[in-house]
C-alpha cells in the first residue's frame, strides 16, 4: 500500500565520499585500461593522447557517478558522446573508402556491407530454415561481420539485458540528445498505445523479412541509414525508401524527442527494442520500486523517457518490459524507492551493492564497446581542427 | 492429384507469403481458435475465388497471360495496391482502431456493423491474386487443360494442397489473452499494408521488385 | 531457500562482468566458433550462390554460379543466376559468351559484355532465361545477375 505523503528527504543514500568512490572506481579503473589497451600502448603521440583523454573521461565519469550518486546524467554524457564519434568515425571511413556515404552495388555483391545488431530479428527465422543470413555482409573478418556482432549482441544480452538500448548501442545516444535539449516538453500528452508500435514493427519485418527473404528494415525504414550509409539512389524504388528514412530520422530522432523530452526512436519505434525486452527475461538485473519507501509521488512516470512507468507499475513496484535501465527514475525519485535491483534478493537489501554491481557490468561494457570508436571519432576530429580534413 | 501435389509441395511457399497478410489479422482479432478457423476459411474462400477465377480466364484464353512481364508487373502490383489498402484500413478502421490516432467514424461504423466475411473474402481474394510463385506455374498448368472442368478442378486442387500450410494459422487464438497482441496485430497490420503499397506502387511506376 | 536465492542473485551479477570481459576479450574466438559451430553462410539471395563451373578464356575466366530459386523452404518461382568475369591478366573490349547453366549441352544464353563502356546484352535461348537484373563492375571485373524464372 502506498504512503501518501509530501516528499521527504532520500532515505537512501547512493552518493558516497570521495575517498570511497575513488576506493570502488579503481577496479573499473584498472579494468578499463585493460581492455582499452588492449595489450598495446599506442606509440603515436597524437594516438597515445586520444586514449589518454579516452581513459580520463570514461573514469571521471565514473567516478563521479558513485561520488554523486547520479546514473543517468553521466550516463548520457557518455552515451552521447559514443553516439556522435560514431558518427563521426563512420561517416569518416565511408569517404575514405569510397569517397560517399552511398553503398554502391559493388559492395552489396562483394558481400562487404558491415552488420549492425538491428539486422538481427530478421535473420533469425530465415537462418533456423535456410541455414543463411539474409545480409550481404562478411560472416567472420573485416568490419563489423555478422559473427563478431552476434557475439556482442549475445554477451549484451546475458548481461544487460535490455540495458543494451541505454549502455551499448552506437544509434541511441542520438535521440537521447535531443531528448535534452529542451527544459521542458511542448508535447506532454502520448497515447500509451503507441508502446505497441515497436512490437508491431518487429512482427511486420520478421513476418515479411521471412517471406521474402530480404532484410525489410534496413531497406525500407531504419532511420539511421541518414548518419551511416545508404544504398545509392538510381531507381525510383531506392528513391521512395530514401524519402522514408529519411523522414524517419528527422521525425523520429530529432522533432518528436525534441518537443516530447523521450526517447521516442529507441521507445516507440525501433524492434530491437522488443527484442532486447525478451532477452531481458534471463537478464538478472532490473528496476524496481520499494512501496514501503515510495511517496507516490509520480515524479518517476513523469520523467521516465521510455514511458517504462506507469502510475499501475509502480504500485506493483516495477517498471514496465520496455525499461532500458538508464537511472533516470533512480535519479529522480526523491525518497530512494527506485533503485536498481539484483533478482532473487530482497528490494530493500544492499541497495548501493546491487547499483554498483549494475553500474560495473554496463558502464564497463559500455567503455569497451566505444573506446575504439570514440578514439578513431576523436582522431578525426583533431585531425579536422590541424589539417582541415577529416580523411 | 496432379494439382493436389503441386499444391502440397509449392504451400510452404503460399503460406510465408500469406503469413504477413493472416497473421496480423489474427491476432488483431484476438478470437478463439474455433472463431480463427471459421475466418481462415473465409480468407481461403477469397484466395478460391482469386484462384477460381483464373483458372476460367486462363482457360478461356488458352495462354498464360501472367508470363508476360510488363502485365504481370502491373498486375501484380494493383493486387498489392488493393492489398495494401485492405490492411491499412484494417490497422485505421477495423473494429477497436489500433492507431491511437485514427478517425474516420462513419465507415468505421458500417464495416464493424455488417460484412466482416466481405472483409476477409477480399483480403483472401487480393492475396489470391497476387501470383505467388506456385499459383504461377498452376495457371500455366490450367491453361493447358483441355476443358473448363478440368481446369477448374486443377485450380481446386492445387488450392486445397496449398492451404495445408495455413492450418495452423487459427492457432493464435490460444494467445487472445493478450490484450497487447490484439494491438500489436492490427499495427502490424497496417505497416505490412504500408509495406505492400510501396512494392506495388513501385511495380505500377514499371520498377522491378528484385 | 531465500538464502539460496540471495546467493544465486549474486553470483549471477558478478558473472556478468565477467561476461562482458569474455565478450570483448574472446571475441575473434567466440565468433569464429560460433561461425563454424552453426554452419550459417550468406546467403545465395546476397552471395550469388556457389560457384559450379568455370570457363578458361586465357587472359580472363568467365566463372559460373549456380542459379538461385532458393525460398525459406523449397524453392521460388523466380530467381537469378551470376556470372563473373574475372581477369587473369587483362579483359579484353568486348566479351561474348556462350553459358550453359543447366548441363544438357545446349546453350542457355548469349552475353555481350562491352567491358569499356560497362553495357551487356543477354539473347535468351532458353524460356527460363529473362532479363539481366544487375551488372555491375566489381574490383577488376564484372558481375551480371540474369533474372531467371521456371518453367514447367
Amino acid at each position: 500500500m502506498m504512503k501518501e505523503h509530501p516528499p521527504q528527504e532520500k532515505t537512501v543514500e547512493v552518493r558516497q565520499s570521495a575517498g570511497k568512490s575513488f576506493l570502488f572506481a579503481l577496479p573499473m579503473m584498472l579494468l578499463t585500461l585493460m581492455m582499452m589497451l588492449g595489450g598495446r600502448i599506442p606509440s603515436d603521440p597524437q594516438q597515445l593522447f586520444v586514449f589518454a583523454v579516452t581513459y580520463l573521461f570514461f573514469n571521471v565519469l565514473f567516478f563521479l557517478m558513485l561520488h554523486t550518486g547520479k546514473t543517468d546524467r553521466y550516463r548520457a554524457i557518455a552515451f552521447i558522446t559514443f553516439s556522435l564519434l560514431f558518427v563521426v568515425s563512420f561517416v569518416s571511413h565511408m569517404f575514405e573508402a569510397r569517397g560517399s556515404m552511398s553503398l554502391s552495388h559493388e559492395k552489396i555483391i562483394l558481400c562487404e556491407v558491415p552488420f549492425c545488431h538491428l539486422v538481427i530479428p530478421m535473420t533469425l527465422i530465415p537462418a533456423a530454415f535456410t541455414k543463411t543470413i539474409i545480409f550481404p555482409g562478411m560472416i567472420t573478418g573485416g568490419f563489423a561481420s555478422i559473427a563478431s556482432m552476434f557475439v556482442i549482441w549475445i554477451g549484451a544480452s546475458l548481461s544487460m539485458g535490455r540495458g543494451w538500448c541505454s549502455w551499448g548501442c552506437f544509434f541511441g545516444g542520438l535521440d537521447d540528445a535531443f531528448s535534452r535539449i529542451l527544459k521542458k516538453p511542448l508535447l506532454r500528452k502520448i497515447n500509451p498505445r503507441w508502446t505497441y508500435l515497436p512490437w508491431a514493427v518487429l512482427l511486420a519485418i520478421v513476418l515479411t523479412a521471412a517471406a521474402f527473404l530480404s532484410p525489410t528494415y534496413c531497406t525500407w525504414l531504419c532511420p539511421f541509414k541518414t548518419v551511416t550509409e545508404f544504398q545509392a539512389v538510381t531507381s525510383f524504388k531506392i528513391l521512395v525508401q530514401t524519402i522514408i528514412f529519411v523522414s524517419l530520422f528527422i521525425a523520429l530522432v530529432i522533432v518528436l524527442p525534441l518537443l516530447t523530452k523521450r526517447r521516442i526512436q529507441c521507445s516507440l519505434f525501433c524492434p530491437f527494442g522488443p527484442m532486447q525486452a525478451l532477452t531481458n527475461r534471463i537478464n538478472v538485473f532490473d528496476v524496481r520500486i520499494d512501496p514501503d519507501i515510495c511517496t507516490n509521488c509520480k515524479r518517476c512516470v513523469k520523467a521516465c523517457p521510455t514511458l517504462s512507468i506507469t502510475e499501475e507499475s509502480v504500485r506493483a513496484g516495477r517498471t514496465l518490459m520496455s525499461c532500458m535501465k538508464c537511472g533516470t527514475c533512480v535519479d529522480v525519485c526523491p525518497s530512494g524507492a527506485a533503485a536498481f535491483h539484483v533478482r532473487g534478493t530482497p528490494v530493500e537489501e544492499n541497495r548501493n551493492m546491487k547499483r554498483l554491481l549494475f553500474l560495473y557490468v554496463a558502464f564497463l561494457f559500455l567503455a569497451t564497446f566505444s573506446a575504439g570508436m570514440i578514439q578513431d571519432g576523436l582522431s578525426r576530429i583533431i585531425r579536422l581542427i590541424t589539417t582541415g580534413s577529416m580523411i | 492429384m496432379q494439382g493436389f501435389v503441386l499444391g502440397l509441395s509449392s504451400g510452404a511457399v503460399c503460406a510465408a507469403y500469406c503469413a504477413p497478410v493472416l497473421v496480423p489479422y489474427l491476432l488483431g482479432e484476438g478470437r478463439s481458435v474455433l472463431q480463427n478457423f471459421s475466418a481462415l476459411l473465409q480468407f481461403l474462400l477469397g484466395r478460391l475465388l482469386g484462384y477460381l477465377s483464373f483458372a476460367v480466364f486462363a482457360w478461356g484464353i488458352h495462354t498464360s497471360l501472367p508470363q508476360d512481364i510488363v502485365h504481370r508487373n502491373l498486375l501484380i502490383g494493383a493486387a498489392y495496391v488493393i492489398l495494401s489498402g485492405l490492411l491499412i484500413f484494417y490497422s485505421f478502421f477495423k473494429a477497436g482502431r489500433a492507431c491511437p490516432s485514427a478517425g474516420g467514424q462513419g465507415i468505421d461504423h458500417w464495416l464493424r456493423d455488417s460484412r466482416p466475411s466481405l472483409f476477409l473474402l477480399s483480403m483472401g481474394l487480393a492475396t489470391g491474386l497476387n501470383f505467388c510463385p506456385p499459383f504461377l506455374l498452376a495457371v500455366a498448368t490450367a491453361a493447358e487443360q483441355a476443358s473448363l472442368l478440368q481446369s477448374v478442378l486443377f485450380f481446386l486442387t492445387f488450392f486445397l494442397g496449398t492451404s495445408v500450410f495455413l492450418i495452423p494459422a487459427p492457432f493464435l487464438g490460444l494467445l487472445r489473452g493478450f490484450y497487447a497482441l490484439h494491438v500489436i496485430g492490427k499495427m502490424a497490420a497496417g505497416l505490412i499494408g504500408a509495406y505492400y503499397l510501396f512494392i506495388g506502387a513501385t511495380m505500377l511506376a514499371g520498377g522491378f521488385f528484385r | 531457500m531465500k538464502r539460496a536465492l540471495k546467493i544465486a542473485g549474486y553470483t549471477w551479477a558478478v558473472t556478468c562482468i565477467v561476461a562482458v570481459l569474455a565478450t570483448f576479450i574472446g571475441n575473434n574466438y567466440f565468433n569464429a566458433k560460433l561461425a563454424s559451430a552453426t554452419g550459417i553462410t550468406i546467403s545465395p539471395w546476397f552471395s550469388g550462390g556457389e560457384i559450379v563451373g568455370s570457363i578458361d578464356h586465357g587472359t580472363y575466366k568467365t566463372v559460373i554460379r549456380r542459379p538461385v530459386f532458393d525460398g525459406l523452404i523449397g524453392e521460388r518461382k523466380e530467381g537469378f543466376i551470376q556470372i563473373e568475369w574475372q581477369p587473369v591478366t587483362v579483359l579484353p573490349p568486348v566479351i561474348e559468351d556462350r553459358i550453359d547453366f543447366t548441363g544438357d549441352g545446349k546453350e542457355d544464353f548469349a552475353f555481350r559484355l562491352d567491358t569499356t563502356a560497362g553495357t551487356g546484352a543477354l539473347t535468351p535461348r532458353n524460356p527460363s532465361v529473362i532479363a539481366i537484373q544487375t551488372l555491375v563492375k566489381v574490383n577488376q571485373g564484372w558481375v551480371a545477375r540474369i533474372q531467371l524464372r521456371k518453367v514447367s
